[in-house]
């Protein structure tokens, strides 16, 4: 019996960085056979969600879930765009900038949030984001508010889409390495504590706060990347991009995809990102399509969409005991 | 004294909870904190404890005053403490509940764990022996790879008792340890928190029963938030105020 779990262990530890290893070399393949610029295109974008949905992922590991992630991502972008386009400076530059600030930001809206818990904690970020909305639409001498920033200029020099390819692959699996390494050392599991129990974690000696703090300082530092990379790639921007709605699409992509597995956000982000595409006619049913998807995951699939094999395994682990059980009948 | 509380004072608007409380605890003795339900026996834990701030008095802890501290920082400073209600960290097995306590003795720092150094390989190794140490104590090894959220009330109780144990206490507090076990789980519990004690912690206990007496060295009786009484568990018994206190006074038959 012992034994059995063990192996069973030792398989699913040699299965995961496989899964992760065969998925980094199709995706680092794919350029080569799919020559159309705008599948590659949606690829990327798939890769900049991929980084925010992620780390999003990482802050709700403590317990919190704040509705203002996507206005962190415009506060990177934002922050990565504007002197860029207006002074001249290099996107290399701006680009840790913006991610720098986002962090900064969230450090110091992290101590007056780390006092809030669950119903209040999601009004005040709620409104947090709304606030940095407005912030934009305030300086719109630099952000073009309404009209939307243009011109931004470009990270690479390249009419092709490929190299940005292969920039933000490489980019999302070093931000994702990261995240993983935080999530599953001792940091991780502290704030997994935290999560089930903020009194029996300060209890044992954690500073709840603190880390709280930090975990969301790491989340925003990685929005704020993703954010500074959309602007220069895309070289536009509109604040709508960031609004409560680019939060709940955030929110949507986590959820579906599984909020409990680190697969979760990524397998969501994809799959929301790259289908739609395929139903381009009826562009307008996709939050309704999505909608229906994440109720019938919520309430078939509990663990999301990373929970299906073993959901199956467990349907047909049921079914073939009921034969059994006929059998012997 | 390792413990001294004086004038502790919690008022909840015009409701008094706690009023002018005096309790010390020695190095080494098991104290007995009882008294009837509502009587403040867990709010002075708390207060104690840094969960509630304090309306008036003092905590002195080890000659250090720790009166309103967070929570955290009087873990820190050595006071362990297993709740009564018994929160846990539900979705993790038994043994991440105790691996997970032990965030202070040994203490990686965030970067060590980060880039996984050979300090933090060094301290998680130590972590997972001495948890293991700490379950076999408790009687727990057997049920280890358990979620605690799926364990039989007596053995949670237990697993609080565990990872409170995780800070490396010198004082521990336990919020009615025995509440809801079988006669088997509460002579091996007793069991255990006479090892815990022989150990070197010095435990005080609030307990409803009457059986934990014959542990402690001292027992302080409370009711509505003031002492009523103290002295060794046979002296307690006989005072006519706690009898009072516990089956109703004035001739009452029950006596």
């Amino acid at each position: 019996m012992v034994e059995k779990r063990l192996s069973k262990r030792n398989r699913k530890k040699l299965i995961q960085p496989g899964i992760y290893a065969g998925v980094i070399i199709v995706l680092s393949l794919f350029p080569l056979w799919i020559k159309s610029p705008y599948w590659t295109h949606i690829f990327i974008l798939t890769f900049i969600y991929i980084i925010a949905t992620v780390s999003l992922r990482t802050i709700t590991i403590s317990g919190q879930f704040p509705l203002a992630h996507a206005a962190f991502m415009g506060i990177g972008g934002y922050v990565a765009a504007i002197p860029s386009k207006w002074f001249g400076w290099s996107p290399w530059l701006t680009i840790p900038l913006g991610a720098i600030t986002a962090m900064g930001i969230g450090i110091l809206i992290g101590y007056p949030f780390a006092r809030l818990r669950a119903m209040y904690y999601a009004m005040v970020s709620l409104f947090f984001g709304i606030g940095v909305l407005q912030v934009f639409f305030v300086f719109q001498r630099w952000t073009n508010a309404y009209h939307g920033l243009t011109g931004i200029p470009p990270l690479l020099s390249v009419t092709s889409k490929v190299p940005y390819y292969y920039f933000f692959l490489g980019l999302t699996v070093v931000c994702l390495s990261i995240l993983y390494r935080f999530e599953f050392c001792r940091i991780g599991m502290t704030l997994k504590a935290i999560e089930q129990s903020h009194l029996v974690a300060s209890s044992v000696g954690i500073n709840e706060p603190r880390y709280r703090v930090l975990v969301l300082a790491v989340g925003c530092f990685f929005v704020g990347l993703s954010g500074g990379a959309y602007a220069h790639y895309v070289r536009a921007l509109s604040y709508t991009s960031f609004d409560l709605l680019a939060t709940l699409w955030l929110f949507m992509y986590v959820l579906i995809g599984g909020i409990g597995s680190f697969a979760g956000p990524i397998v969501g982000t994809a799959l929301l990102v790259i289908v739609p595409e395929f139903l381009r006619g009826m562009k307008e049913f996709v939050p309704y399509i999505s909608a229906a998807i994440l109720l019938i995951v919520v309430f078939v699939m509990p663990e999301g969409l990373v929970g299906l094999p073993q959901l199956v395994e467990s349907w047909m682990k049921k079914h073939r005991e009921k034969r059994a059980v006929h059998h012997a009948s | 004294m390792l413990l001294e509380i004086t004038e502790l004072t919690k008022h909840y608007g015009g409701l008094v909870a706690v009023e002018r409380f005096n309790m010390s605890v020695g190095e080494g003795e098991i104290v007995g904190l009882i008294g009837p339900n509502g009587a403040g026996k867990s709010t002075v834990f708390n207060l104690v404890t840094g969960v509630l701030k304090p309306t008036k008095g003092k905590v002195i802890f080890d000659e250090k005053d720790v009166t309103g501290q967070k929570p955290h920082v009087i873990a820190e400073l050595g006071i362990g403490r297993a709740f009564q209600l018994n929160p846990l960290f539900a979705g993790f097995t038994v043994f991440q509940n105790v691996f997970a306590s032990f965030h202070l003795r040994p203490k990686s720092s965030l970067l060590d764990a980060f880039f996984n150094t050979a300090t933090y390989r060094r301290n998680e190794a130590y972590i997972s022996e001495q948890s293991m140490e700490i379950l076999q104590l408790l009687g727990l090894d057997g049920v280890k790879d358990e979620l605690a959220k799926n364990l039989p009330h007596g053995h949670q109780k237990l697993l609080g008792i565990a990872r409170a144990l995780a800070v490396k206490p010198r004082l521990l507090l336990l919020d009615e340890p025995l509440a809801g076990m079988n006669s088997g789980e509460i002579d091996f519990t007793m069991e255990a928190i006479r090892k815990t004690h022989r150990a070197g912690v010095t435990i005080v206990l609030v307990e409803h029963n009457m059986q934990i007496m014959d542990l402690c060295s001292r027992v302080v009786v409370v009711n509505f938030g003031q002492k009523i009484a103290e002295g060794s568990p046979s002296e307690v018994r006989d005072n006519e105020e706690v009898v009072r206190a516990y089956f109703g006074g004035g001739g009452c038959c029950l006596v």
